[in-house]
């Protein structure tokens, strides 16, 4: 039984071409003289020049920069303590909803979640800015680290920690300096994801955004209603580069880690 | 040693600390998530009006001791009038089904080629499928807007190669808001159906085999059942944020393409339709509620 | 070594037990794990926790760590109820199936992290170390990383690990089961040795019978969360409470019998498998007609093929499989009623030919003393 056969290896290369050409096409294109997407100008970076030259974009893109930090590094702690929670505290009063308000943000439409907690921003005269967005997206964000965070511990060996009770540690101090390191690549993966999802975010942050608090999305987002440009390709591109470089460096510590993990497992 | 004195550290009651722990995300989550959906039923029962904010107050306190409440079904009411917004529901309902399905084929292929690689090719194999993912969905949407309108790319090359004369309308049409939609979504589906896949205990295929099963019929009787864990995880993660999209058929779809994001947000940026809008926001959820549950359901077995 | 003989501090009256399990009863949900047990460990015993998987001795011995809530009873160390104290402050330590040593600290960490817990000074902590590393033999190892030992390397590291503090009590949940059979001989007299040396008090939780009674000062059967017998590992195998502990320990051959009364030689039972009264020595408290069964050790069953003198507790049959184990044979002896009793021999001569062969028609013969009367 052929276990790699020629389906597969096609079925990948399709798979794979689907899913780049039009990101690379992008790129390509935005290295193009001239402004037209079907015609190919030249090798040019004025574009790039151009769009160093755009407030508008730089202005954007600090305030992207800013609420993804802020946001992911909450996010990933609020986060950790909620994965830590489903997976060792039992089964404690509440923990139906508290699983529920996990799982939901995942899979809910952005367009519910961005117009409701914009609602509830105005019900309670909260003024609408940098500090709502960021709100907004720590709030999302934590559900996804909670969830990367319970998949490690579901393979997290308990012992450990039992270990270190029995040898007098207190469960706070256990956790500092047992469980954390132990998980530490689980939740920088998390880290990584929160930044990405806020940096990526345009529903939400077009509801919960104020004056002065646009961000790289949403002005990207304005910018492509008016048609497309080599500027838009751009900037597309520096963000594909940032993430790109984000992800691999995700994967690579994912790898170390998981060797990590069989390098200790007894049998 | 006396280790009772010890004890005292742990007060008994509500406020130990592993309360405490569980109360920080519980009561985050509780106030910015659950708390604002309380806030959209409550305004979906209000009117518009011409305010700051647009929609009148629910409570009206007038002379007398206890407020009034000023309540109307209005809005719903409105909602199944206007055929426009069931036919939107109607048509999301639809386009999200449609662009599961096709998204499961695709995925599975992709998934299934991934998991029966080499095993030092996977790693680098999931991490291509992973990467546009983390790319901005909003970039990758855009990307193929240059690709299918009329004078794009895919036009281009295929009048160049001769295969049409005319271009294809292909842009700001349901097929383009599909193509879309699967290409974003097809990351969501591939994950999951890959987690379980790669999971898979070959000696089960074998067994099958030694049996003297074929190869086709070994897929569809043992690897798919197996498999459907991973398929149902894979659809919710499509379909229920698929029903609510906004972003796909805003920039790729036409004026014809109805799908009820894009519904809630001109019912409240362009028509300024606070009450509307929420009340939109309400019945989605309505319609979302039970496969949101079995979502939490489904993954909450696969945890334990 | 010639004090254990003497070690018997549960038949001395004036000895007060170290640990008193009182009445404790477990429930996970519906399920009872430990139903209503009481139970004395003294000082300085190597007691063993003996069964079948699910029994329940694991939950007992997790309680007595503190990583089980007891749902009824209590637990008292040294007099002292610590039911209700956290495993962190209980002066007690284990040493885990898994090991689980962390891996993200050296051996020498490892090792250090309890005392280091305690706030000591510095100094002290190094040295006691030094002495830990020194006992199991590791002091070479001391900056290894938990991956780079083998299993019985991380085996001696966690026992190290456990005993670092010096706790009156270790407790030990399968300390030997991933070792390979030479391994496991080895360790466990070493471990015996380190328990006196150190004077802690063991309590060893295992399923393989051969170990717990090799180690232990006393056994505890246990069985779907109760304790079915509580003695030394000689009272265990020879004088079994009921059927069950003497299936469960050793090989064993029950036959049933029929109380006929009592005689000047013992207890006389009749036995359909003989056809003829058979005696025991035990006294039993019955009345006539009692159906009950009497078990005898496959090596306390005499085996010849020329009929014995005299004429009492003999069953004929043929050898129906023959095992050879090297230092002695294992016989399977089929009755002329079908039943399969099994005999060993120690093969004292080294001749090739063995007197018994396959088809051979031979004689099974005990001594009454020989056979434990069960009524259960």
């Amino acid at each position: 039984m052929k276990r790699f056969g020629s389906f597969n290896i096609f079925s990948l290369i399709v798979g794979f071409s689907f899913l780049y050409i039009p990101i690379i096409l992008l790129i390509l294109f935005s290295f193009n003289e001239s402004r037209l997407v079907t015609v190919w100008g030249g090798f040019s970076t004025k574009w790039y020049g151009e769009l160093m030259q755009n407030q508008g974009i730089k202005d954007a893109a600090w305030v992207t920069i800013k609420v993804a930090f802020v946001s992911s590094t909450i996010a990933t702690i609020l986060g950790t303590i909620a994965g830590l929670v489903m997976t060792r505290f039992g089964n404690f009063k509440g923990r139906t909803l508290f699983s529920g308000m996990i799982y939901a943000p995942m899979v809910m439409p952005e367009v519910i979640i961005g117009l409701s907690t914009l609602l509830m921003f105005v019900a309670l005269a909260i003024d609408r800015g940098i500090f709502t967005v960021t709100l907004a997206h720590i709030t999302f964000s934590m559900c996804y680290v909670a969830v990367v965070v319970q998949s490690r511990m579901s393979s997290y060996d308990d012992s450990l920690t039992e270990a270190a009770l029995d040898l007098g540690c207190t469960p706070f101090r256990t956790f500092i300096l047992i469980t954390l390191p132990i998980i530490l690549p689980a939740v920088i993966s998390g880290w990584l994801l929160s930044f990405t999802l806020s940096l990526d975010d345009l529903v939400i942050a077009s509801f919960t955004s104020g004056p002065g608090s646009t961000t790289l999305p949403m002005k990207i987002y304005s910018m492509v209603r008016l048609g497309v440009t080599p500027e838009i390709n751009a900037v597309s591109t520096i963000l594909v580069g940032v993430v790109t470089l984000g992800v691999i460096t995700a994967s690579l510590i994912g790898r170390r880690q998981k060797q990590q993990v069989l390098k200790t497992q007894h049998t | 040693m006396n280790f009772t004195q010890k004890n005292s550290n742990f007060f008994k009651g509500i406020f130990t600390g592993r309360n405490a722990v569980i109360a920080i995300p519980y009561i985050w989550l509780l106030l910015l998530f659950l708390l604002p959906f309380i806030y959209v039923l409550k305004i979906s029962f209000a009117e518009t009006i011409y305010a700051r904010p647009p929609y009148s107050s629910l409570l009206i306190w007038g002379d007398s001791w206890l407020p009034s409440i000023k309540a109307s079904f209005d809005n719903y009411l409105f909602l199944f009038s206007d055929s426009l917004y069931i036919k939107a529901y109607l048509s999301s309902l639809k386009i999200a089904f449609i662009s599961t399905i096709l998204t499961l084929i695709i995925g599975y292929s992709i998934a299934y080629s991934v998991a029966r690689a080499p095993t030092r090719w996977r790693g680098i194999l999931l991490m291509l499928v992973i990467l546009p993912f983390w790319t901005s969905f909003l970039i990758r949407v855009y990307a193929w807007i240059g690709i299918l309108k009329t004078e794009g790319l895919l036009n281009l090359a295929l009048m160049s190669i001769g295969i049409i004369e005319k271009p294809l309308m292909i842009m700001n049409t349901d097929l383009a808001v599909y193509i879309g939609i699967i290409y974003s979504y097809l990351p969501f589906m591939i994950l999951p159906l890959y987690a379980n896949l790669e999971k898979m205990d070959m000696s089960l295929l074998e067994a099958a085999a030694d049996l003297g099963c074929r190869p086709f019929k070994t897929f569809w009787t043992v690897t798919v059942p197996l498999s459907i864990p991973g398929i149902m995880a894979g659809c919710f993660l499509v379909f229920i944020p698929v029903m609510g999209e906004f972003v796909i058929p805003d920039l790729l779809g036409g004026s014809e393409t109805l799908m009820i994001g894009k519904v809630l947000w001109t019912e409240f940026f362009y028509n300024r339709d606070w009450p509307v809008a929420s009340a939109v926001a309400i019945l989605l959820l309505a319609i979302l509620v039970v496969p949101i549950m079995l979502y939490q359901r489904s993954q909450e077995k696969a945890i334990s | 070594m010639s004090e254990n003989i003497q070690f018997s501090p549960w038949l001395d009256s004036s000895q007060k037990p170290y640990i008193q399990i009182q009445n404790v009863t477990k429930r996970f949900g519906e399920f009872t794990a430990i139903d209503n047990l009481t139970l004395d460990i003294y000082k300085n015993e190597f007691f063993s926790l003996l069964g079948p998987s699910g029994c329940g001795k694991t939950t007992l011995l997790r309680m007595l760590a503190g990583f089980e809530k007891i749902t009824h009873g209590k637990i008292l160390l040294d007099g002292e109820d610590i039911s209700e104290i956290p495993p962190h402050l209980r002066p007690i330590n284990m040493m885990f199936q898994s090991y689980a040593l962390f891996p993200h600290m050296t051996v020498e960490k490892n090792i250090a992290f309890g005392l280091k817990q305690d706030n000591l000074p510095s100094n002290e902590i190094d040295q006691r170390v030094e002495e830990m590393l020194e006992l199991v033999e590791l002091t070479d190892f001391a900056n290894r990383k938990p991956n780079q030992l083998s299993g019985g390397q991380s085996q001696r590291v966690a026992l190290a690990r456990s005993l670092a503090k010096r706790p009156k009590l270790l407790l030990l949940d399968e300390p030997l089961g991933a070792l390979d059979k030479r391994l496991r001989e080895q360790t466990q007299f070493e471990l015996m040795d380190i328990q006196e040396k150190l004077e802690v008090t063991f309590v060893i939780v295992t399923h393989d019978q051969e170990e717990a009674m090799t180690v232990s000062s006393r056994i505890g059967v246990m069985d779907s969360g109760n304790l079915v017998q509580v003695a030394t590992p000689a009272e265990i195998y020879e004088a079994p409470i009921n059927k069950d502990v003497a299936d469960f320990i050793g090989d064993v051959n029950i036959l049933k019998g029929i109380y006929k009364g009592q005689n000047k030689v013992g207890t006389q039972l009749f036995s359909e498998d003989s056809n003829s009264i058979v005696y025991a020595t035990q006294e039993v408290g019955a009345s006539v007609e009692d159906e009950m069964w009497f078990a005898i050790r496959p090596e306390k069953l005499e085996i010849s093929k020329v009929a014995p003198s005299d004429d009492h507790n003999i069953l004929k049959g043929t050898i129906e499989d023959i095992a050879y184990g090297g230092s002695f044979s294992t016989y399977h002896v089929k009755l002329d009623n079908g039943r399969i009793l099994k005999a060993i021999r120690a093969n004292r001569e080294r001749t090739k030919e063995h007197h018994l062969t396959w088809d051979d028609e031979v004689y099974l013969q005990w001594a009454p003393h020989s056979a434990v009367v069960l009524l259960s």
